[in-house]
């Protein structure tokens, strides 16, 4: 038991790491969700396509893996550019694949999102290859910040980067939706689109910033990860589509407020759980939660249940 | 009018050339295939068609978006890998293993029916997802601390099989064998498809509550698609792991769940010849761009999203080659339209004799006492009492929100009252299922119009028949007399019903599908479907709305005739005063969920709580 108290610091900063990625990846499927009624299963390969882009930019800005620019604005540029690219894409696929059905059973457009994660993937497969590809940050950090132990939890500069970044973004998002007039449109749509399209919103454009938005996060993730775990390879944004699902489903999916919390639940959960199972086993943790919420508390943690209306 | 079924299904000479003209083709082309590279993928073709099929019960019959189906196929391979191999030095004989690993694998798509049961749409998607995932990993990791699955090095080499004293060892011999069963399965497929089971699965796919309104028997049906299709993709990983001779976890993953899931779309969800032809075309075409990779799962994808967008219904969904074009019956020989109103009166009965006429009866038949219903804090229905008596007209009316279709919900069972009780015939129903309300005799109509639009009038009338029949998957499958006694006598009680209503629902409308009526149409047939059910007690809600006013007139005849003629009771909910006037026995009103008034049409009508109630008070 010692030996898992000394843990437990180290862990809960772990978690919180993880948590504040999931919770990134949470939002997008949450505020699709809020407006569309919809599983947005594509967004784990804009993710996927974010981290990718990340990479690109990291090689794009180095030589011999020393970058040719200020450190800091490597990063800078890495998670700009990469929120852009998740950002764009996202619009487009809403464009291409999403808007055709906005009056189809939603069953179909869970399928045609299935499609365009399939697509993407192998796309990405095709000319990317199944390698992984690596992110050389050693040289972006001075050396005495790569590594650096308080007390007894070993901290790095880029954890301190990610927690800092993912809830710096959600306090922006935050804001946003709460305190500006296309934010109380994004809101006034979410309740109902037809009340707000007769209010004067022009509700294609609140869809098209949704998506934009919400890709933009999840691109974020992608890059963040990218710098973190040092690699990315076309495969990741399957699981971590689930787990950011799991996340937002986990604090009451169509909440933004709701994504971000269960976001970072999952991740501390997924921490302690690999103290205390094999870590081939991570996952299975995640699937259980998920299931059991689904089937239990289907409206989140800090959802609402509402009565089917008949 | 009246024809045997089962003439009707063999009795066609050129259904029965096509069906062994297919079976001769399907056993000639093994032996005309070039190598054995064709042959293979002919005998991949095979077991695609039966995946597909599979899957097709659970997501194209009943709908359920099951993305667990992989891992059955899975659960199907291992079976088998573990019970006839050197891994675990068990040997079993295969036909014992191929049932075992169906029933096993069922016995899985039970479990996890089960437990995601109460989901819908994208949420029972992504729990069967999560179960894919967590059969996956356990494939991957299960090869220590005791190697059960081989982990990522999967199972290999399997006893030979042997069925029923014949080897299968050549390719030619496993093209016969995976073919046989992948015919099996398009005929359990068509079977189940024209059943009871069949358009209870249709009818939840289309609208879940409504079925269970209509007496389905909704959690059993969904229950028996996931099992159903289980079963099937369970036979199928045996077949598929002593075929490969091998078993490895990129075998039963993510992509190969989405090759099956295109299969199936692209034929049309519930469309058994597409989806064969769906199958047929997934397994050879792609076959050609072997060569590049990733392209195939792209153009996967490709399929997926264009199908949705352009043909969500499939390739052959809507069209149906095999019927004829019916004659129109409104149209006489120089082919003029008659109204279908005329058509009416012409099949309107002559008016019985009075001694035959059912009246009010002293025998109570529903009684509340005391429900209500509250939602949070609000009191839809507030401590409500009344009785209904034996073949008696009694009409709800109310201002709007009054708490009028909630009293509907609370009888039929949609909602449980929050306290208060309700009686039918004596027998109380709390606690009972809005199905097992529909057998006790109570059935009714939608307020906002409930039907199942894909389906046709006859088909949306059978389900009525669902709570009077029983017939099972067996006597279903093996077309035992019991469910061929059942079919006819459903063919007939519905017809007869929708004879009811003239050339407005028979005729060349059998067959049409419900959202191609008129509203007014929609409105009968929501009254026929109900009366199938066998009901002593018709829930109206709002019979007239959105009839013009010959329709009206029409419709308040046609409830009185329910009574008068057939003995109906009925409680009816209605906006329009007249047609209250002329067919109520008593009416109630209803203000804020409580009961304002009670009597006769004219007492309630003078009463100065109901003036208030509709028209505000006097200054």
């Amino acid at each position: 038991m010692d030996f898992y108290l000394q843990q437990l610091p180290q862990q809960l900063v772990n978690g919180l790491t993880l948590g504040g990625v999931y919770a990134l990846i949470a939002i997008g499927y949450t505020m699709v969700y809020g407006i569309l009624s919809m599983l947005n299963f594509a967004h784990g390969e804009i993710y996927m396509i974010g981290g990718f882009t990340g990479w690109w930019v990291l090689n794009l800005l180095s030589k011999d893996n020393v970058p040719i620019i200020h450190a800091g604005l490597v990063i800078a540029l890495m998670l700009i550019v990469s929120m852009l690219v998740s950002g764009l894409l996202g619009m487009t696929v809403e464009r291409v694949a999403y808007r055709p059905l906005r009056k189809a059973p939603r069953i179909n457009l869970l399928l045609s999102a299935l499609g365009v994660s399939i697509f993407l993937q192998n796309l990405v497969l095709q000319y990317q290859g199944a390698k992984a590809r690596f992110f050389h940050i050693t040289s972006l950090i001075p050396e005495h910040l790569r590594v650096f132990q308080i007390g007894d939890v070993m901290l790095s500069f880029m954890r301190i980067l990610v927690i800092v970044v993912a809830f710096v973004l959600m306090a922006a998002l935050t804001l946003m939706v709460k305190k500006t007039k296309i934010g109380k449109a994004m809101r006034a749509t979410a309740q109902d689109p037809e009340a707000a399209l007769f209010m004067g919103i022009n509700i294609d454009r609140i869809i098209i910033l949704v998506f934009l938005i919400g890709s933009a996060l999840g691109g974020a993730a992608g890059t963040l990860v990218g710098l973190l775990f040092t690699q990315v390879d076309y495969y990741v944004g399957f699981q971590a589509g689930l787990k950011g699902f799991t996340a937002a489903v986990l604090g009451g999916i169509g909440n933004i407020s709701g994504a971000m919390l269960g976001g970072i639940l999952l991740g501390l959960l997924e921490s302690l759980a690999t103290t205390f199972f094999p870590a081939a086993y991570k996952d299975v943790v995640t699937f259980v939660i998920l299931i059991l919420v689904l089937i239990f508390r289907p409206w989140g943690l800090i959802g609402k249940k509402l009565p089917e209306k008949v | 009018m009246q024809q045997d079924s089962t003439a009707k299904e063999w009795g066609n000479p050129s259904r029965i050339l096509f069906v062994i003209g297919l079976i001769t083709a399907l056993s000639v082309i093994p032996h005309l295939l070039p190598n054995n590279y064709w042959l293979r993928i002919y005998t991949m073709t095979g077991l695609f068609v039966m995946l597909a099929l599979g899957l097709n019960i659970v997501a194209g019959f009943a709908g359920l978006l099951d993305l667990a189906y992989v891992a059955f196929f899975g659960i199907g391979g291992y079976t088998f890998a573990l019970l006839s191999s050197n891994h675990l030095n068990i040997h079993w004989p295969f036909p014992f293993v191929l049932l075992l690993s169906s029933f096993l694998t069922m016995g899985f798509g039970l479990a996890l029916g089960a437990v995601s049961l109460r989901l819908k749409g994208d949420y029972l998607a992504i729990v069967t997802l999560a179960f894919a995932q967590i059969f996956r990993l356990l494939l991957l990791n299960l090869d220590q601390p005791v190697n059960i699955t081989g982990g990522v090095n999967g199972i290999y080499s399997f006893d030979p099989i042997h069925f029923f004293g014949l080897k299968i060892l050549s390719p030619v011999a496993y093209a016969y064998l995976i073919w046989f069963f992948a015919g099996l399965t398009v005929l359990a497929s068509f079977r189940i498809k024209q059943s009871r089971i069949g358009r209870g699965w249709e009818a939840i796919r289309e609208d879940e509550l409504a079925a269970e309104a209509m007496g389905v028997h909704t959690t059993l049906l969904k229950l028996m698609a996931f099992a159903g299709g289980a079963w099937v993709a369970g036979a199928a990983g045996t077949l598929f792991a002593s075929l490969q001779d091998s078993v490895f976890p990129n075998n039963f993953d993510f992509p190969q769940l989405v090759v099956i899931y295109c299969m199936v779309i692209l034929g049309g969800l519930g469309n058994i010849a597409g989806v064969v032809i769906g199958a047929v075309l997934l397994t050879i075409l792609p076959e050609f761009l072997r060569e590049y990779g990733a392209y195939r799962m792209m153009l996967y994808g490709l399929i997926l999203i264009v199908l949705m967008a352009l043909r969500p219904q499939g390739l052959l969904g809507e069209i149906n080659f095999l019927s004829k074009i019916r004659k129109r019956p409104d149209k006489d020989e120089s082919g003029v339209l008659k109204a279908s109103t005329d058509l009416y009166y012409q099949a309107e009965n002559p008016e019985k004799e009075a001694a035959s006429r059912h009246a009010v009866g002293q025998r109570v038949m529903l009684e509340l006492d005391r429900a209500s219903m509250q939602f949070g804090g609000l009191s839809a229905v507030d401590n409500l009492s009344f009785t209904l008596r034996e073949k008696e007209i009694l009409s709800l009316i109310g201002p709007n929100g009054a708490g009028k279709t909630t009293v509907f919900n609370l009888i039929s069972g949609i909602y449980q009252p929050s306290w208060g009780n309700i009686l039918f015939e004596g027998q109380s129903l709390t606690g009972l299922k809005p199905h097992q309300v529909v057998k006790k005799g109570i059935a009714r109509t939608f307020q906002n119009l409930r039907l199942f639009n894909q389906m046709s009038i006859l088909d949306n009338t059978k389900v009525g028949r669902f709570s009077r029949t029983s017939a099972g998957p067996v006597s279903i499958l093996f077309h035992l007399p019991k469910h061929k006694k059942e079919e006819q006598e459903t063919e007939k009680r519905t017809k007869e019903i929708l004879g009811l209503f003239g050339a407005r629902l028979t005729g060349y409308r059998y067959q049409q599908k419900a959202m191609f009526l008129s509203y007014a149409n929609r409105r009968r047939l929501e009254i026929a479907r109900a009366m199938a059910t066998d009901a002593k007690l018709l829930l109206l809600d709002e019979p007239s709305a959105g009839m013009n006013p010959q329709e009206t007139v029409e419709m308040t005849r046609f409830i009185k005739k329910l009574r008068d003629d057939y003995g109906y009771t009925i409680l009816v909910i209605e906006h329009k005063l007249n047609v209250v006037k002329t067919i109520s026995d008593r009416v109630i009103v209803l203000d804020y969920g409580r009961k304002i008034a009670e009597g006769s049409y004219d007492e309630v009508a003078n009463n100065p709580y109901v003036v208030e109630a509709y028209l505000g008070r006097k200054k």
